[in-house]
């Protein structure tokens, strides 16, 4: 358990070394547990998990940027930590907040009493809510937690200032207590859906993977995977049906996520093969867009379902 | 960044013997860095850091494992993308087996290819940054309008140039054109207001009460919490987004232009965008303090100045890419364009549709406007208005004051001209007076 040292990170604990030890082993066991990763992302959560860094990831909605960190969590076997991002989110909400009401009840309780309460006595960790950035930086392991910070982008400016100790030297700094070093620090995901700009101060800080929407086989690979129920060629047809989708220029063209509600429910209808009677009845579960909705009918559902001409 | 650092790691577990590497981890890493500088890649020392560490975990044995760590290590966002597959397609292609994957699957659309060098931000804000009224300001624009006390918007216009106040840019002579630019630079675009999430420490009554700072101040009177702090919901102006026609038939005026728009996006943190046959965003471009190199920097960056106009298919790039991603929501959206357009009308309306139920303004600057004897026939412009809540001329610098007016005033749109265009022209309402528009579901 060596303490961490901010400017050099000495690589990852024995215990994650040895459930990640290379990318075909994490490959494996993210297949494990349903989670079909490319090269090119095992290899930035392999680097994320060992080297370790941050890891900002990027691309289109549903494109399981969130699902990522959910799998590695299992990988690790350790708990996720998650924290939402929003407009107007702040250090109270994101890493901790003195419980004043019981340091209200304990300053009453000790004049009721007649005893003397030391101030440090008031603010010391009793008197401390966790919110997520802490609950991850005091997890007690043995392994690291994964730390999701989900939509970065959706938080303003100063809060991506403010992250930037926690992702640069794995540490917090509470006033009243002082610096906190995690004894496992936590392996951090962020995720950007790119409504704006992130600071240059932030990426530096990362790694960067941009998770690319998936060609139909894989997509169908996926959903198959994530909808056990469903029959093969429903899979397959509704993922040549999301990429056909996904050629038209729609105001919000379908992901993974997609697919998958799609898919699930298909099955839950009872279907075996993508037709377009079942398709035109499901299709609001894949568009969520009424403007889309009608540029799919103008085409019809046997072009979507690949019957047409 | 020694080698010897490697041998924990691959020591370690049931690790696959690591091959002999064909150049050292930090030599490929420097290498690599370098070539991506040249390229115009911004590479921070640690990233070259970080890729021989990564070098090391993951061993490049053949192109594909090299080119993922390369590229999750070196670049930091999508618009490095596809340089650095350039640049490492012009490194390692013909060096290694050049039967796997030439073209990456993988490799993101081009999305945006700003440079990445960004200049610090200005700390010149908005002048008018302060929080009007109460808690009961208008949160959405769903309130009445005027409720809250009227922005008004501050021009600075030096009274010694009163001349060139209404003289029409099209019509300013060349010496009086870098005067003009410096006074446009100082005008102030201030956006209505909006409510955020954070909370600001307020002595009135307000949403909840604040325990934290009750608390504090309760320590002052024994303990007992005598005086209440509350907290109130903190207000922040809109985003404004600029979006300017520098197509040929706008030549006169986009000279000027380009400075309010420089002034904005330095001063006011706004977003600009110039278009004619494409759009280009030049907020990076623009935000350099430095008023001249940054139009050099935006003439540079925006390759089709003064060519034909796309106006339909500039507003479905900037909705496609910018807009519906975040940047227009909740917007006030100042176009700058005389709807010269190419394009069917219908196009212009149903993209100028998809804006509209984004944005929560839409101020249109038509410098033609003040001509005698103008309507708004023209195919492109005629489909946009229903949709703007203002429609300014912004032809000279007195009429520029009506735009800071119109990207001020609370919500307001102008009657549908579409059925009599005729009664459009130079009725020279302020835009504030207008009836207040019909919200779209």
């Amino acid at each position: 358990m060596p303490p961490p040292d901010g400017a050099a990170r000495g690589g990852a604990e024995a215990g994650v070394v040895e459930r990640v030890p290379d990318v075909a082993t994490l490959t494996a066991a993210l297949d494990a547990v349903d989670y079909l990763a490319d090269p090119g992302l095992a290899t930035a959560l392999l680097m994320a998990v060992r080297l370790p860094q941050p890891l900002l990831l990027e691309g289109e909605p549903g494109t399981g940027k969130t699902e990522v960190a959910k799998a590695l969590a299992r990988v690790l076997d350790t708990p996720l930590v998650r924290l939402q991002c929003y407009e107007g989110i702040d250090a109270a909400e994101a890493l901790y907040e003195w419980n004043h009401a019981r340091q209200l009840l304990a300053i009453r309780l000790a004049e009721a009493d007649e005893r003397h309460l030391e101030e440090s006595a008031l603010f010391g960790r009793d008197y401390l809510l966790r919110r997520p950035l802490l609950t991850a930086l005091e997890h007690p392991g043995p392994r690291p937690a994964v730390l999701l910070i989900d939509e970065i982008d959706r938080a303003d400016d100063d809060f991506e200032a403010f992250t930037l100790e926690l992702l640069a030297e794995g540490t917090v700094t509470i006033p009243e207590l002082g610096t906190i070093r995690p004894t496992h620090p936590p392996i951090v995901v962020l995720t950007s859906n790119r409504t704006r700009d992130l600071h240059d101060a932030l990426r530096r800080r990362c790694l960067f993977h941009w998770i690319d929407y998936p060609a139909a086989e894989r997509t169908a690979a996926i959903v198959r995977r994530r909808v056990p129920s469903s029959a093969e060629p429903l899979a397959v047809g509704a993922a040549a049906a999301v990429a056909r989708l996904r050629g038209l220029d729609l105001e919000k063209a379908p992901g993974i996520a997609e697919a998958i509600d799609w898919v699930a429910a298909l099955s839950l209808l009872g279907v075996e093969r993508l037709e377009p009677a079942a398709a035109e009845a499901t299709l609001g579960s894949v568009l969520k867009n009424r403007d889309d909705l009608e540029q799919v009918r103008a085409r019809g559902t046997e072009w979507l379902v690949g019957t047409g001409a | 960044m020694t080698s010897s650092r490697c041998a924990p790691a691959a020591r370690s577990g049931s690790w696959a013997p690591v091959p002999e590497l064909l150049v050292e981890p930090a030599a490929l890493a420097v290498g690599l860095s370098t070539a991506l500088r040249r390229a115009g890649v911004a590479v921070p020392p640690e990233r070259s850091a970080r890729l021989a560490a990564a070098l090391r975990l993951v061993p490049p044995t053949s192109r594909e494992p090299l080119y993922w760590t390369a590229r999750v290590a070196l670049a930091s966002g999508p618009a490095d993308l596809p340089v650095f597959d350039a640049v490492f397609s012009a490194l390692f292609d013909g060096m290694l087996d050049p039967a796997e994957t030439r073209g990456d699957p993988n490799a993101p659309p081009a999305i945006g290819s700003e440079p990445r060098a960004r200049p610090a931000r200005p700390e010149a804000r908005l002048v008018d940054g302060s929080p009007p009224g109460g808690p009961s300001s208008t949160s959405s624009g769903d309130g009445p309008p005027g409720d809250g006390p009227e922005r008004e918007a501050v021009l600075a216009v030096a009274s010694d140039l009163e001349r060139l106040a209404t003289t029409s840019f099209a019509d300013l002579p060349a010496e009086d054109v870098e005067a003009v630019r410096r006074l446009v630079r100082r005008i102030v675009l201030a956006t209505p207001a909006r409510r955020t999430r954070r909370t600001t420490a307020s002595s009135r009554p307000g949403e909840r009460l604040d325990l934290r700072r009750t608390l504090r101040a309760a320590q002052r009177s024994g303990g007992d919490p005598v005086r209440l702090v509350h907290r109130r919901r903190r207000v922040r102006p809109r985003r404004l987004v600029l979006l300017c026609d520098v197509s040929g038939s706008m030549e006169a005026y986009t000279r000027i232009y380009l400075s309010l728009l420089q002034g904005a996006v330095s001063g006011a943190r706004a977003e600009g965008f110039v278009f004619s046959t494409r759009l280009t965003r030049l907020t990076h471009q623009l935000s350099v303090r430095d008023p001249d190199s940054a139009l050099a920097l935006a003439a540079k960056a925006a390759p089709d100045w003064a060519g034909g106009t796309r106006l339909a298919g500039s507003l479905r790039r900037f909705l496609d890419d910018h807009g519906r991603r975040g940047l227009a929501r909740g917007a006030v959206v100042v176009v700058l364009s005389d709807g010269w357009a190419q394009e069917e009308p219908e196009l212009v309306a149903e993209q100028m549709a998809r804006l509209r139920r984004l944005a929560h303004r839409i101020v249109w600057v038509n410098p033609r406007k003040a001509a005698p004897g103008f309507a708004p026939l023209v195919g492109g412009m005629a489909a946009a208005l229903p949709y703007c809540d203002a429609f300014v001329s912004g032809h000279s610098l007195a009429a520029l004051e009506e735009v800071a007016a119109a990207v001020a005033a609370p919500l307001s749109r102008v009657p549908s001209p579409v059925r009599s265009p005729a009664l459009v022209p130079p009725p020279p309402v302020s835009p504030t007076s207008l009836p207040p528009r019909k919200r779209n579901p």
